[in-house]
Parts: C-alpha cells; structure tokens; sequence
C-alpha cells in the first residue's frame, strides 16, 4: 500500500508543481533560454481545466499495434470514450458515479488515476480536513485509528515508527508550502526564526536548545540535489505550442469547433437551424466552413481548402482522421493516449457526442446522428492547421520536452518540518546514519499530500461512521417510543429520498398512529406516461430499466370534450408564446414587439424578480379561469388483445398478473404481508424550479429525473383493484378488504401536496382520508420548516407557516440559484424495519428504505432492494462527492455565468466545454463521504446477495460505498472494513441527543446535526 | 427650486453610496450581506421616489428643462468649465428608466449572488454603474457626460470579468476594454473639437432651445466632424457598426449584469448621446449617412447573427444588438421620439428575457409540451428563398458573426502592432520584450474567436 502510494504521490507531485520547461534544441523556434515558465493554473488551461500532465498515460489495454490502423482507430476512440463524462442532455440529469469508468478499480487508487488523468483533486483540500479537525469533525482518535490500521514499519531504530512519524504529520498537521511560496515562508514568513508554535511538550523539549535556522541548514545539507529525472514527453500539440511560443493553441480550435458542435446539436434554440446536417457533423461542417469567400483568423488560414480537400475527395471520417494521425506524425501504438489527450480538453462536447451517439433518443427534439469519431476527426482537421501556421509543419511538436522542476528544496521543507514535529533537533538529524537518514528521508517523501490526504480522509469518515452507528444501536436498545397499537390510523409510503425524511418523521411526530414507509419512487412501475399536457410518452423508471408498458392519462368520458377544449387553448398559447418569443428577437418583427409592445413586459419584470408569490397565484387563477381542468384517469388496463397491439411497440397498460407483480414487489419488500391500515398513501415525489437548467437533478432519480406521481397514482389504482388483491393473497399478501391505498404527489421544493382520484375514495374511507390529510398539512408545513434552517434568506422566527410560504415562493422565484439543496449532504442509507429508526432525526441526510429481512427467508426481497437501491444511492452520493471536492474539474461550478445552449447543456459565458457534474449552489452544504449503507441483515446473507450480482459487487468490494450491518434478531451491527471482513461495532463515543420535537431540536442552528431521538422527553 | 434638489438628490445618492461602499472595502469592513442588500433595495426605492416626484414636478410646472448649476470646475481666465445637471424630457425618461431597472436588478441580484464571494464586488460595482448612468443622463454638459461614460464603461469591463479566477473572462473584459477605449477616443477628440470650434460644451451652449424642439448652433467642417466622432463613441458604447463585435463577449458576467448593461441600460447609453446631439447630426449629412449606414447595417447583420445563436445568452446579445442599429437608424431619420419609445419598451424587455435566459430549458418545454410537440418550424423565411449556396454562404458569415474578429485581428491589431515594434527603435528596452518579437500577425490573435 505504502509503496504503490509513494509511487502515486511521486507522479502527482510533478503534476502540482507545474515547473515545465522546454528543452534546447527546440524543434519550434522561439524559445528564451530556460523556457517559458508556466503559472500555476496556466498549465490547467491547456486542458480547459482537465489538464494533462507530464507521464505516459498508463492505459487499460494492451496496445493493439498489431491491428489494421482502421480498427486501431476505432478501439482509440472507444478507449478514450471512457474517460469522457456519461452525461446526456440536461434535461434528464442522471445522478451517476463520475468516475464509473475506474469502478473496477478500488476507490482509493480509482481516485489518485482519476486525478492524475483529468488533473482534479481526489479528496478534499488538506486545510480543509485540517478545520474540521479542529472544530471536532474529526477527532485525534480517528487519525489514531486510520494510522494504525495500516502496516507499521521501523524508521529510525528505537526512536521512531512510521505510526508515529505519520501520528505526527497529521495531528497536528503539517506546514504546506508550494514551490513558489516557500522562499517567502523562509524568508519572511518565520519558519526561520522560530520553531512551529503548536508542538506538544515533549516534542518541544527535543527542540530545546536549537534554532530553526540550523535545522534547515541540516535538512538541506543532507539531501543531495534531486537528480534530474527523465525529460516528459508532451501529449498533444498544444502543449508543445504552449512549452515553446507561450501560446494557447486551443484558443484558436476551441472556438469554431464549439460553435459547429453547438450549432449541430442544438434542440431549438437557433432560430436557422444548422443546414446539411443530415450529412453528420464531420461532412456538414465541412461544407459550411469551406465555402469560398470566407477570412479566418491568421492561425486557421488554410483549413478551408483543407476542407474542400477532403470533401473533393469523398474522404469519411476515418479517412481524415487516420490521415491527421499521420501528419501530426503519432505512430500507431500511441493512438489510445493521443486520442484521449486530444478530446479531454473538450470534455464535455466530446462525452455529449458520444451518449447521443450511443442513444438518439436522449435527445430531447430533433434527433441528430452524432459521431465521436466525426468530432475527433474535425477536431484533428483544425488541430493541424493551427499546428502549421504556428510552427510551419506539423510534425516536430513531438520532439518538444518538458522537464519536471528540481524538487530537493521542497524535500527539505517537507523535512524541516517533519523533523519538528517529532523533535528532531538539527544536531539529531546531522547525526543520523546513512541507512536511519535515508529511511527517515524516504517516509516523509512518502507520506506527502496525497497520501496524508487520504487517511485524513479515512478519519473523517470514520467519525461519520461512529456518529451514525453508536446512535443507531443505542436507539435499538433503547424502548420503542410509540408502543405496537392494535391498528395505524394510516400508513404513507415515501420514496426513499433523503429529502423525504423530515416529512416522514414530522408526519410520525404529528401523528403517532401513522406509519411511513420508504420504497424507490417509481413504486415498481416501469412506465412510459404521456399525462393529458405532455406532447409524448416519457420513461418514467430508472435509466437502466427500458419500460416495457405505456400509460396513458386520459380525460374520463364526460370531459373528453372538456379536453379538446383544453389542448385547443394551449395550442393557442404556445403559437402566441412562440411568436412572440421568435418575433422579439428579430429584425422586422422585433421592431413591432420591443416598440409598441415591449413596455407591457415592466409588469411580468416587476411581479416576478419583486413578488414571484403574487405572479404565481395570478397566473394559476389565469389558468383556472380560462383552461378547462377535465376530471382524468389513467388509461393503464391490458385484459384485451387489441391493446397489445400498440403502434409504438410498448405494451398499453398491464394485464392483471402483471399488475399483480408490480404490488406486490412493492408491498413486499416493505415487509408488508398482512395488517394495512385502512388508509395506505403511496406519495411520488419531484421538484419544481425556476432559474435551474438542473432541475432534473432534483426530481425523482428512480424515475429517470422526472416526476414520480404518475406512477404513484398508477400503483394506487392497481392496488385497489379487486383481482389484483386476489392474486397478491395468491402470493401470500393480504390486503385487508377495507384498506383504499390513495395517490398523491409531494413537491420536495415547496413541499405542496397533490392528490389523485380523490372522488373514487369510497364514502366510508373519507374521514380517514381527512385525518391523514390534516396531520400531513402540518407535517409539510414542519418539514418545511426544518429545511428553511438551511437558508439564510429565511428569518429563523419564521414559524412553519411562514417557512412553508418562503420554500413555495423559493421554487418560482426566476433569480434563486438554490431553490432547494437537492441531494446535499446526503450520506446515509438505511434499508430495514422503519421501527429501527423511528424517531432519529437524520437531518434530512439518511435514504430509508423499507426491508424486512424476518419476512424474506430467501433474501430475494432483499437482492430486488439492493440491486434498485445500491446503484441509485450510490451514484447519488458519488456524484455529489466528486462535484465537492473538486467542483471545478468534476462539477460544473457556480450556475451564476451559466449559459444554456443547445437545450442540452450550459456552459460558462458564450464558448465553452460544456460543464457537467453539479452545480456549486448544490453541493456547497455537502460533506464529502462515501455513502453509509446500513442494511438490517447479517453480513453473511448480505454478502450472498452482493456477491449475485456484479454491479453490487463492485461498488461493495471496490468500496465505493460503506457497508454496515445490523442484525434483524439481536441489532448487533458490523460494519465491512477496508480487507473484506465484518468487524463488530464497539464502543459508545457518540451521544444520543434527546429532545421533545424536531423543532426543538434544530433551533437556531444551521450546521450539520448528529442524530438524535425525537419525541422521548 | 424643488426640482433641482431632486435633480441633485438624483446624483447624489448613488454618489454617496458609492463613496461608503468603497471606503468601507477600503478599511476592510465586511459588511453582511443583509446589509448591502438593505441599502440596496433603500438607495433604489429613494431613487425611484425622486426621479418620479421629478417627473411630477416637471409635468406640474409646465417646465420643459431644468437646469442645475453645481459650481466651477475650473475656470482659465474667463474661459470655465461649469457642473450643470440638466433634466428634460430627454434625459428624465432615461434617469427613470435607470433606476427602475436597476432597481429591479439589484433586488434579483440580492437572491442571485447569495453566497458568492464577490457579492460585496458586485453591488458595489451595480452602484457605481447606477452613478455613472445617472451621470451620462443628467450631465448638462459633454464634459460631464464624459465622466459617467467612463464610470459606465469600467463597471461593465470589471463586471465582464467578474469571475476574475478563470482565464476567459478576463480575457474577453480586456477585449470589451480595448473596444471601449478606441471608442471612447472619440468622444475625447469630440470634446476638444467643440471646445475648440465653438467655445463649449455644454448642451446649452451646443442647441438652442429645449429637446425634442432644439436648434443646432454649430455649423460648418468642424461641426460635421464632432457629430461623427459622436455617432463613432455611441456606436461603441452600443457595440454598433465597426465596434460591434464586443455585445457577445460581454456574457461572460454573472446574468444580472448582463442584463443591466446589455439588455437594460448601458447599451442605451450610445443612443441617448444620439438623441442628444440629434440636431447637430441633423444638420450634417454626412453624419446622418454614417448614422444610418451603421444602424441600418448592424441591425442586418445583427438579425443574421442571432438566427444561428444556439445559446440562450448570446441569442438574446444578437437580438439586443439588431433593435439598436434599428433604433440608431431611426435617430438618423430623424423619429427621436419613436426612438425613445422604442428605446423604452427595447430595455424593459430584454432585462426581463435576459432574467429569464437560466430559465429557458424549463420555458421552452413547455412551451413545446402545450404545442403538442408541433412548434412552427422557424427559420424558414428568407433563408428558404434564395438559393441553396447564398443560404450555405450566409450561414457560414452569420456562423463566423460576419468575420469580425478576424479583420480586427488581422487588419487592425496586427498593423498596430507592427508599427509599435518599429516605435521600439526608440525605445530598445520595451522592444526586448519577447512578446514583440513573435511574429506580429500571430500574436495579434492571440485571442482570435472567430471561425
């Protein structure tokens, strides 16, 4: 472990000191002697901030040389499509983990290749672990722990170990200094004139007596002068051109490429729409931009008849791309490297190109037939021009090196300070042996950013750990705080959302003889749903899932006319909307709109950015005025032939084994058999927002980044039907005769509540249906509440009321960047009984999931759980993690410059990658860890399930996720640790606060709260 | 008496706020954000009372033009330059328009930048703008204009380059900078040559009479070549004609500046000095030609540009720019106050369209949902009629935003370049700065953009 982190830590640390020099003779004229010094941050600008860094990449394959180019061409660019974001259009955002092409590796080291590919952070920033040690996030005792779980080793015979050299650099931390800031530190920063001010002691009294001076002298002294390691070869153009003239190549090839591709894909926004695109990007672009009378700028002249060219010669884009390999003079068995070097710098168009390509129909409107290869190919056309007229030819670049910077100075900083630490005077360390010294040398060079990193790291999860599990188990030996009653008043199932659990508790807290479920939010029901506004049939179920069923909402018989009506309307709205959107915006048309009617806009301006409340309640009494509402159903019934033979080669609705299937999955796997309440709530969930091209993001990921309530609705009205209830008996679930499951909708941004089919709720259920409905109004209003701590805008003496008034105006407010915080801090999930946590208050950071293992003797519930749960939380928690801690590189940073363009993506300003990942306004309350999944089973049977299934496999045994289990009998928690193996939970280092509410509890603080026990006063 | 005190109120507020703001940043206070909100949505609301009880007091007393005497500059013998503030029914609209919409802005800015670090950077700079606007408005004089211009002009640069930590931003300001700056020569050059062809500067001594009725005084060559060096520093301030390639560069700030200074106000400025100084142009055929050549030709290409904008941002810029060569040309023509409506109606709308551009995924799916998924196809008007190669040609000029970029860069920038290396004869140590000894042509586009 030790060895292969050293060897990391090396290659990264020549990645973070950015001392690049060319080396004499330069093939391209130009260069001052010693070259051109890149800034820091200059350097990252070669790849649009995935830059790429001196070293081989190391790839995955063997190189295949011995393949025809053509097919070494193709498997280049398949290769390099791994290393490109998986995101599609945005407007189905998928959580996933951003580094799924390195899930096959372990966390720890997929996190160190990925940073060194895509030149982003794998952990948080040191300082920052540094404060959260400080404020008792992390607790020496973690650091103690996480150092000692790791093989020891003698460094210095009788006087150090490397428990304790490492125990030291992290409590209490070493001194960073960079290259280009350490001669201030010495010279006028104080390392000089006094020793650290933070050492204990004992490590003092080893300083006793000395000066700083003379131990820096002896550091320095006894490291001899790095030796000057091999001369980096560069990666692509670019570089060289940077290395030798100081010049940003992409700045000429980013441009136009960005456009074409923006133009190419666009989904509506250009009001001319690209011509030729029929032909592909490669051809269409090759045609626009070679048409005669055209100026390019000076770096691009000739890549017009470079155009006509290959369109003269019929060349595809194979063709071009292999000839460009060939100018650029790149042999064949370094292809797989090139090609990734040459697309990462637009990362972000690249990955777009290929996820269309994979699958047109993401695209939202117009399906384009996109290409990677077409993208590489032009992009290689513009790459050897620029290259030509900046260097004259197009080969030489690749004679051009780099040479990592001498490092011994911040060696011996590293040392100097390390020495300190363990109170090593200058006399001790001048007097050390040649074997000691070099061991003592070796540790320190070993135990550099990364590494310290990474157990800071393990130490800040394992506090995490300890918060959630010490409380979980004290809660199980504590009494159940709402004894067994003969019957609940109702039950309400959930997605199991972390943004759902203060509303699940709040509704518990509200109403003691209410129970809330948790199941993933497409309720089992795969679907492809057109509701009566929608212009088609969108899949509503995890991405993975291809829904083999179509639903139909459609108007009941009477209001058939209603809808015509309706849609009639709407048309005419849209025609009138899209006019005079279109007409704004031009020439002739323009004039007439912004003259003579542009004034009228002062009022949507002023009530929108002033009174979003008052312009939301108008329009919704426009719209209850004059669009007619006809009463609706869903059209989800399969008992005749005729309806299996749908146009769009999806089954039309369920046929009564299948909907029996879908419920009873469901029911099921919450454990519940038998005993329902007479009212049962199945909730779906989503989000509405403005000024958020990431709204997808925040509706329900189970059902693709859409809204749930469809399928909510569906499973309630599959549910109450009675052959379905036959046949779930037949599969061992009773229904009670007088249970009416009902559906409903929860908006997690302004926590509004829907109902559906409220008039087929039989008389006798009414007043059920009203108690549920009262204690869910004040649980929303709670919920909301709860949330609003989170916000500055809101006053912390808003009661529920007023929070629930500030979160509804939050979700149609045209300026808020945080109109909630999504999936922010989410770190937890829980799959078991909900008795195990009624009553925790997880702050809104804990997936619940109903599971009950005592009822699934054969762990299948448990293996349809996990295997819908695991990929979906995991991926979550990923996404979130990797756009923490480097928001720049895996997220796509502030939304404030954010552009749409396309309709699929946004980028910054008015050219750029496109950004992917999440936002800063949603990740910056996060904290960065590996979900926790507690599962109430054994880790035998647990790990019976994983092993089943591949995927699990991986994001268990690669450690993608952390895994604990609490035993079902006897709540004996275990937890995986790093080796594979279970180890019992022990200890009692975590406090279980109490309080009487929710409320309580939270007041006044705005922070991350450990989990407490509710309602136990 | 009454009026002028809201006119002085008018300038003063923001002025102070200004000066608070900048000192307090000064002895490192940080002030929370609730309180620069605070002040912010105060300022404005003061603003907006003052300006309309101007209005008021105007329309009330039958006053055509107020004037406020500030006191001397300097004076050089018996030659002065004098502060006046001057409201009429030119410049009362445009204050009223400024702080409306500025208003609006700030209190979508409070939301928007929560939490960002240059919140403080950013209201501060929306101030200063609000100050210079107000300025440029109310001047009474070509001197004091001036000052509010440049004010103007930095607070839109430093506002382009408000994410001062990534590359393109800064980039881009410097561009919109360098733009400005050649523009703003000419606004300079404009005001020696009426200081020194006809004694003055100040509107009253230029035009006789009150706006929309005023007579030019001055004649003759000197006076056709102020209007022109007036139409050349409005088109720059309204990225028109040979400046006009700045407007998309421009997006790469935070939305809400970009819709106060490129959908709402600062464009505008360039057309208020036209209305301004439309008797003068009036009387010089030539300036009226160049005046409408390049409204007319920036609205053409402007519409031609925007047709195959494919992001929301520059889309909007486009359509910005097209309605001000519309309305540059109507200022030509001579329809000051169709323009002014235009002018007015232009602003409110684009502020909001410009608010709306994060919105526009959530705006158009609907938009398409209630279609039934039939939206009209657009880009079927012209384009369709002519000929396949014309439309191929023309989308490719309009792809390339007409080859701007590449003429600056190759026919301007690179000469300029060329004869400062030369200048370096003069001065050997500035010419062994390695920068000049690149090859010109290539250095020149360093930040080339165009296709």
């Amino acid at each position: 472990m030790v060895d292969s982190g050293n060897k990391d830590n090396d290659a990264c640390r020549d990645v973070e000191s950015h001392s690049l020099c060319g080396v004499n003779p330069d093939p391209l004229a130009g260069v001052p002697p010693g070259g051109y010094a890149i800034p820091h941050g200059e350097g990252m600008a070669l790849g649009g901030g995935r830059g790429l860094y001196c070293g081989a990449l190391k790839t995955d394959h063997t190189s295949h040389s011995a393949a025809s180019p053509r097919e070494a061409l193709r498997h280049a660019v398949d290769h390099a499509a791994h290393y490109l974001p998986a995101q599609g259009p945005i407007g189905v955002f998928i959580h996933h983990n951003t580094l799924h092409a390195f899930q096959h590796m372990k966390f720890e080291e997929a996190v160190l290749k990925a940073a060194r590919e895509f030149g982003a952070e794998p952990y948080m920033k040191e300082e920052a672990y540094q404060k959260d040690r400080a404020r008792g996030r992390i607790a020496d005792e973690d650091v103690r722990v996480v150092v000692r779980a790791e093989p020891d080793a003698v460094i210095i015979p009788g006087r150090l170990t490397r428990h304790e050299l490492r125990t030291a650099m992290l409590t209490p931390g070493v001194r960073e200094a960079e290259a280009r800031t350490l001669a201030w530190h010495l010279e006028e920063g104080g390392w000089l004139t006094s020793f650290r001010n933070d050492l204990s002691a004992v490590v003092k009294a080893g300083l006793a007596g000395d000066n700083p001076r003379a131990l820096w002298e002896a550091c320095v002294g006894r490291i001899p002068a790095a030796v000057p390691c091999e001369a980096g070869r560069v990666r692509r153009p670019a570089e060289a051109v940077m290395i030798s003239k100081g010049l940003n190549m992409d700045d000429y090839v980013h441009p136009p490429l960005i456009r074409l591709t923006g133009a190419y894909v666009d989904q509506g926004i250009a009001y001319w729409p690209m011509p030729m695109r029929e032909l592909g990007l490669l051809r269409a672009a090759r045609r626009i931009m070679g048409q005669g009378m055209s100026l390019f700028p000076a770096n691009l002249e000739g890549i017009g008849e470079v155009f006509r060219a290959h369109e003269a010669e019929g060349l595809d884009a194979e063709d071009v791309a292999l000839r460009m390999l060939g100018e650029l003079g790149v042999p064949q068995e370094e292809w797989e490297d090139y090609v990734v070097a040459e697309l990462l710098p637009l990362a972000g168009w690249a990955g777009l190109i290929r996820k269309l390509e994979e699958d047109p129909s993401l695209a939202p409107h117009d399906r384009v037939r996109c290409s990677l290869l077409e993208f590489l190919a032009l992009r290689l056309c513009y790459t050897v021009t620029a290259l030509r007229n900046l260097a004259g030819e197009s080969r030489s670049w690749r004679e051009v090196r780099r040479r990592p910077g001498v490092e011994a100075e911040m060696e011996a900083a590293a040392m100097f300070d390390a020495a300190q630490l363990i109170g090593m005077g200058s006399a001790e360390l001048l007097a050390l042996p040649a074997v000691s010294f070099e061991a003592f040398r070796r540790e320190v060079a070993a135990f550099g950013s990364l590494e310290r990193r990474r157990l800071l790291h393990a130490a800040y999860e394992r506090r995490h750990e300890r918060q959630i599990l010490v409380p979980l188990a004290r809660h199980r030996r504590m009494p159940r705080l709402v004894p067994e009653s003969t019957r609940l008043a109702a039950q309400v199932m959930f997605c199991i959302d972390e943004r759902e659990e203060s509303i699940r508790r709040a509704l518990e807290e509200v109403d003691p003889e209410i129970e809330t479920l948790g199941a993933a939010g497409f309720f089992g029901c795969a679907i492809d749903y057109a509701g009566i506004d929608d212009a088609g049939g969108v899949a509503l179920c995890p991405v993975v899932v291809k829904p083999g069923h179509e639903v139909r909402e459609v108007p009941v018989g009477e209001h058939a006319g209603m809808q015509e009506k309706r849609q009639a309307l709407r048309r005419i709205w849209a025609k009138v909307a899209q006019n005079s959107y279109v007409s704004s915006r031009s020439l002739v048309r323009g004039w007439v709109s912004t003259a003579c009617l542009g004034f009228l806009s002062i009022f949507p301006l002023t009530l929108r950015v002033l009174r979003p409340s008052v312009y939301a309640r108008f329009m919704e009494r426009m719209n209850r005025l004059f669009l007619p509402e006809p009463r609706t159903e869903l059209a989800f019934m399969s008992d005749d032939e005729a309806s299996r033979q749908a146009t769009s080669g999806l089954l039309s609705g369920f046929c009564t084994p299948e909907k029996v299937e879908r419920v009873a999955g469901v029911l099921g796997s919450a454990g519940l058999h038998a005993g329902m309440a007479r009212v049962v709530a199945v909730l779906g969930h989503g989000s509405t927002t403005l000024n958020n091209p990431h709204e997808s993001a925040y509706n329900c990921g189970a059902c693709g980044g859409r809204s749930g309530a469809p399928n909510a609705r569906l499973f309630a009205a599959m549910a109450n039907r009675p052959a379905v209830r036959e046949g779930l008996r037949a599969k061992g679930i009773t229904v009670p005769e007088d249970t009416w499951f009902v559906g409903g909708y929860h908006d997690t941004c302004s926590d509004g509540i829907q109902w559906f089919d409220l008039d087929l709720v039989p008389a006798s259920h009414q007043g059920d249906l009203a108690r549920l409905q009262a204690s869910l109004d004040k649980a929303r209003a709670l919920s909301a509440h709860e949330r609003t701590r989170r916000f500055e805008a809101a006053s912390p003496d808003f009661g529920p009321e007023e929070a629930l008034v500030h979160v509804r105006e939050r979700s149609e407010h045209l300026g808020e960047p945080r109109p909630e915080y999504g999936h922010g801090t989410n770190a937890v999930c829980i799959v078991g009984r909900r008795e195990q946590t009624r009553g925790l208050f997880f702050d809104r950071r804990a997936f619940l999931v109903s599971y009950d293992a005592t009822l699934d003797p054969k762990d299948e519930a448990l293996a349809r759980v996990l295997g819908a749960v695991i990929p979906v939380c995991g991926g979550i928690s990923l996404e979130y993690y990797f756009s923490f801690v480097d928001n720049e590189v895996y997220g796509c940073g502030t939304k404030l410059p954010h552009n749409v363009t396309g309709l699929v993506g946004v980028m910054n300003g008015y050219q750029g990658d496109l950004r992917t990942g999440l936002p800063l306004q949603t990740v910056e309350i996060h904290e960065p860890v590996r979900i926790l999944f507690v599962v109430e089973t054994t880790p035998e049977r647990l790990m019976k399930v994983v092993k089943a299934n591949p995927e699990l496999t991986e994001f268990v045994e690669n450690h993608w996720i952390r895994v604990a289990t609490m035993d079902p009998a006897n709540g004996a928690i275990q937890v995986l640790r790093a080796d594979g193996t279970f180890e019992p939970l022990t200890g009692d280092d975590e406090p279980l606060p109490q309080a009487a509410t929710s409320r309580d509890y939270y007041r006044g603080r705005m922070e991350h709260l450990p989990v407490a026990r509710i309602g136990a006063a | 008496m009454y009026s002028e005190k809201l006119l002085s109120v008018l300038v003063a507020v923001p002025g102070v706020v200004v000066l608070m703001l900048s000192l307090s940043w000064l002895f490192g206070l940080a002030l929370a954000e609730r309180t620069i909100s605070r002040v912010t949505k105060a300022v404005y609301a003061l603003l907006i009372v003052t300006a309309v009880l101007l209005v008021l007091s105007l329309w009330r007393g039958h006053v055509d033009s107020v004037t406020m005497f500030a006191g001397h500059w300097f004076t050089v013998g018996d030659y002065g330059f004098d502060v006046v503030l001057l409201a009429d029914r030119l410049s009362v609209p445009f204050a009223l328009l400024t702080v409306v919409l500025a208003g609006i802005v700030g209190a979508f800015s409070v939301r928007y930048l929560h939490r960002d670090p240059g919140f403080f950077r950013f209201f501060l700079l929306l101030h200063l703008f609000t100050l210079g606007s107000l300025l440029v408005f109310l001047a009474g004089s070509l001197d004091l204009l001036v000052a509010g211009w440049e004010l103007v002009g930095i607070t839109s640069v430093l506002l382009v380059g408000f994410f001062q930590y990534r590359r393109d931003p800064v980039k881009n300001a410097l561009r919109v900078f360098t733009t400005y700056r050649v523009a703003d020569l000419c606004i300079l050059i404009a005001i020696f040559v009426a200081h020194h062809s006809f004694g003055a500067a100040s509107w009253a001594a230029m035009f006789s009479g009150t706006w929309p009725e005023a007579e030019n005084l001055m004649h003759g060559p000197a006076a056709t070549v102020l209007a022109v060096l007036l139409v050349l520093a409005a088109s720059g301030k309204s990225s028109q004609g040979p400046f006009y390639g700045w407007l998309p560069r421009a997006m790469e700030g935070p939305t809400p500046s970009s819709a106060v200074f490129y959908g709402a106000i600062s464009v505008h400025a360039g057309a208020y000095l036209l209305l301004r100084a439309e008797p003068l142009i009036r009387s010089s055929m030539v300036a009226t030609v160049v005046l409408v050549t390049i409204g007319l030709g920036t609205a053409f290409l402007g519409t031609l540009v925007h047709r195959t904008c494919a992001d929301a941002k520059t889309s909007v810029a486009y359509a910005s720019q097209t309605q001000l060569g519309l309305i540059f040309a109507e200022i030509g023509f001579g329809w000051t106050t169709m323009a002014l409506v235009h002018i007015t109606g232009h602003a409110v709308l684009r502020t909001l369209q410009f608010l709306r551009t994060p919105s526009m995924l959530r705006d158009y799916h609907r938009l398409h949902a209630a279609s039934g998924g039939n939206l009209d196809p657009t880009g079927s008007h012209y384009e369709s009629i002519l000929p396949a190669r014309v439309q191929h040609w023309l989308y490719r000029f309009a792809l390339g935003r007409g080859f701007y970029d590449s003429v600056v860069d190759r026919f301007v920038a690179a000469p300029v370049l060329r004869v400062a290396k030369l200048l370096g004869v003069f001065e050997p140590a500035a010419a062994a700065v390695p920068e000049l000894k690149a090859e010109d042509e290539k250095r020149a586009s360093v930040t080339v953009e165009i296709i």
